[in-house]
């Protein structure tokens, strides 16, 4: 067993953890590794940042013509 | 069983952010998380695995419930802490990183063939505390001994800090 | 300490509420909730079709299918799953009648693309190998990482819209849907695993995409 994971290793391990994925003993050496590295957690927190941000996205623009379109349907289905 | 954990310096958990109980006088209220294993339960550790969860500050803490042992930590179902470990202050840290960035040149110059590229990355880490120190002092000891070498310098820091804790005798002092 | 913000599911008295919304002929209700799933329900069609126009046809395909369905939904699953699983069959089918048959699996990006550019940290001859050369950049401490900030939410929007569609269905249905992981292999026909590598794939990029914009 390793004794310690690198930050390059770390940045590829990163989702696994946040998936509660990793096995015991890679989690172990992972927070370990985060406990003495300042830059690996700002990197996770970077990547917890970025899935909250992505979270956040609620609507998007629909394609005029599709939108046109699923109205015309939705008022003809009103009419059932 | 008695144990201890480090906590940030506003007494939140390092990795999940759980605002923990603080002892006042007397110990903290009880918390209650089950074991699974990278899911939850309450992490601690024994004085072998504190080089190896350095934080800000010490707490004593006392664990009940089901206890596993998982790597350098223990994993509880259930604890509260007892007392702040005073002794674990700006002043230790600083002396511990210290000692640390002792060892660690010792490590890189002090034998032949001397490895002054791992001795450049000391001083610098100096700033990141000792949590870096104590990783950069084992990890040189390994580039010269391998994993024994390691281990040997982690058990090392172990010992200094029971010492200057003071906690032979089971209780912080 | 920066928690996860991932969006949750509707609770159940909201969904009925809306679903009674949309049987009540509301315009407003139908349209929100097409410009909540169709960029969604989109990435995952071009999964399964050769063209975009194809994939854009599939969709509305789905969005008929469920207005078809509708007064016969039950909520059992909950109705982001069941407009999902309309959408897969509608792709499904199309792409069997394009006689697509290549496996969703065999559609990811070969090569073995690493999270971070490997320059950025210590060769594998240097003292401490594999750690940062420099560090990247503390988002806690910056002000301006707010991610009520249209701008950044704004670059997460273009970064996901540039993914390749097989990375943008298992970002979007996991991070912007709220999907579980098991849910989204069994809507993909993926393992586990392999859900997992596409979903780091497409995390690392979109990060590296706000950090570019954040601290670039």
């Amino acid at each position: 067993m390793a004794e310690h994971v690198t930050c390059q290793e770390v940045v590829e391990l990163v989702t696994g953890y946040l998936e509660h994925a990793l096995p015991a003993d890679e989690a172990e050496l992972f927070e370990q590794h985060i406990n003495f590295c300042d830059g690996c957690e700002w990197y996770l927190d970077q990547m917890r940042t970025t899935v909250a941000a992505v979270g956040r996205i609620q609507e998007e623009d629909v394609p005029p013509e599709t939108r046109d379109k699923l109205l015309t349907a939705f008022r003809e289905w009103k009419r059932r | 069983m008695i144990a201890y954990k480090f906590l940030r310096a506003d007494g939140s958990s390092v990795f999940t952010g759980f605002r923990w109980p603080l002892p006042n006088g007397a110990p903290g209220a009880w918390v209650d998380a089950p074991v699974e294993p990278c899911r939850s339960g309450i992490h601690a550790c024994a004085p072998a695995g504190m080089p190896y969860w350095i934080g800000r500050s010490l707490y004593e803490i006392e664990l009940a419930g089901d206890i596993v042992e998982e790597g350098m930590k223990l994993v509880a179902s259930r604890a509260r802490l007892l007392r702040p470990v005073a002794a674990w202050n700006d002043s230790l840290r600083d002396e511990y990183t210290r000692m640390c960035a002792d060892r660690a040149h010792e490590h890189a110059l002090g034998a032949s063939p001397q490895l002054p590229e791992w001795d450049a990355v000391i001083e610098p880490s100096l700033p990141e505390g000792p949590a870096l120190l104590g990783f950069v002092a084992a990890r040189i000891a390994e580039e010269r001994g391998g994993v024994d070498a390691y281990r040997a310098e982690r058990d090392l820091q172990t010992a200094w800090l029971v010492e200057r804790l003071g906690l032979q005798d089971g209780a912080a002092s | 300490m920066t928690h996860l913000g991932v969006q949750g599911s509707q609770p159940a008295a909201d969904e009925a509420d809306l679903v009674a919304r949309l049987r009540g002929g509301d315009e407003q209700a139908f349209e929100a909730l097409v410009a909540r799933h169709y960029g969604t329900m989109l990435a995952v069609a071009q999964t399964h079709v050769r063209s975009r126009a194809v994939a854009e046809e599939v969709v509305q395909e789905a969005w008929l299918g469920v207005l078809q369905g509708l007064d016969r939904f039950e909520g059992r699953s909950s109705l982001k799953t069941w407009i999902l699983a309309i959408l897969v069959n509608k792709a499904k089918t199309r792409g069997v009648r394009e006689a697509r048959t290549v496996p969703f699996a065999s559609l990811a990006p070969e090569d073995d693309e690493p999270a971070v550019a490997p320059e950025r940290f210590r060769g594998p001859d240097d003292a401490f190998a594999g750690h940062w050369r420099a560090y990247p950049g503390n988002w806690g401490a910056a002000p301006d990482v707010a991610l009520e900030h249209r701008e950044t939410l704004a670059v997460a929007m273009r970064a996901i819209a540039a993914l390749p569609p097989v990375l943008q269905t298992v970002i979007r249905m996991r991070d912007v849907e709220g999907f579980s992981s098991d849910e989204v292999c069994k809507a993909l026909d993926v393992s586990a695993g392999n859900q997992r590598v596409l979903l780091h794939r497409a995390r690392s990029r979109v990060r590296a995409e706000l950090e570019a914009h954040l601290d670039g």
